[in-house]
């Protein structure tokens, strides 16, 4: 039996257009308001606040109630966990070239030191 | 584009979900023993963990202070709030607020920033910067230390510090007396 994998809501909330947009909308205005979101869409409030909760439940997007009005924030730690998923195997490859640097460095530091000795 | 301009343009928000107690993850984010991982391997200095208080981040040697700031609340657990400016710009502070919640799975850590100057490099390292903050709370609460790639950044750090402005240097910014540019709260 496959296991259900904790980002599982993060992919499916990505799958869907609309909510792509959404998060387009918000990365340009942080603290957007649910209805100036549904106002860039043609369907209605009530579709648009269904496409919200997705987002949220994958921990996309944040709410922040401020009296009787939300505002909207994009979370991008899930996005970056997904890209340290699959990319954190290739940081020994980096770690390598930095080890490289760093020798590079030291033997420039020690033959400068005895030049100017 | 209406209601496009509101204050909160100057806001971001990064949320993860920790594996750990509330108590853990507040003494991580607000020791001054040690290196805080998550703060890109700085040491905090305070005057006094209190509300009012000048705040530092040092280099893990103490030469080199990248941030300096006056603590705005501390609340434990639950809040812990300071104004944030790099000594390496001349951009006015911005605010960081760190948010503890005990959730069904753990603390839910929310890092909120505040009051970021429009188009400066302050916010814009702000912005970049806040994803390996709380990935790094994270892998330090549920792991014991930061990911590989992590340390490997703070090597590169170490390797850098020469390069650091001389404006940077610790003794221009003590935390026991007033600071030099008066940091401004306006922050409710």
């Amino acid at each position: 039996m496959i296991q259900k994998d904790p980002q599982d809501a993060i992919f499916s909330a990505l799958a869907h257009p609309a909510r792509r947009r959404i998060i387009d909308l918000l990365v340009r205005v942080p603290g957007a308001s649910v209805k100036w979101i549904a106002s860039n869409f043609k369907f209605s409030r009530i579709a648009a606040m269904k496409h919200l909760t997705v987002l949220e439940r994958a921990g996309l997007v944040l709410s922040e109630k401020h009296g009787r009005t939300r505002k909207l924030f994009f979370n991008p730690v899930p996005i970056q966990q997904i890209y340290d998923r699959w990319t954190s195997d290739y940081s020994s490859f980096w770690a390598g070239r930095m080890a490289d640097i760093q020798s590079r460095v030291e033997t420039r530091a020690a033959r400068e030191e005895k030049k100017n000795a | 584009m209406p209601e496009a301009t509101t204050q909160a343009d100057t806001q971001a928000k990064f949320r993860v979900e920790i594996r750990g107690s509330i108590e853990d993850v507040w003494q991580e984010i607000t020791r001054t023993d040690a290196p805080i991982a998550a703060f890109f391997n700085s040491r905090m200095e305070v005057a006094r963990l209190a509300p009012g208080s000048r705040l530092a981040m040092r280099t893990p040697d103490g030469k080199y202070t990248g941030v300096v700031g006056e603590i705005l609340e501390y609340d434990p657990p639950r809040r812990f709030a300071h104004t944030f400016q790099f000594t390496q710009y001349d951009d006015p502070p911005c605010t960081v607020i760190y948010d503890l919640e005990e959730g069904a799975n753990g603390v839910q850590f929310t890092l909120t920033i505040a009051d970021m100057p429009v188009g400066t490099k302050t916010a814009k390292q702000m912005r970049q910067g806040g994803p390996m903050i709380v990935n790094t709370l994270k892998a330090v609460i549920e792991t014991g230390r930061p990911s590989f790639g992590t340390r490997v950044l703070f090597g590169v750090f170490k390797l850098m510090a020469p390069m650091t402005p001389k404006k940077c240097l610790s003794e221009n910014w003590p935390v026991d007396t007033p600071a030099a540019t008066p940091v401004e709260r306006n922050h409710p």
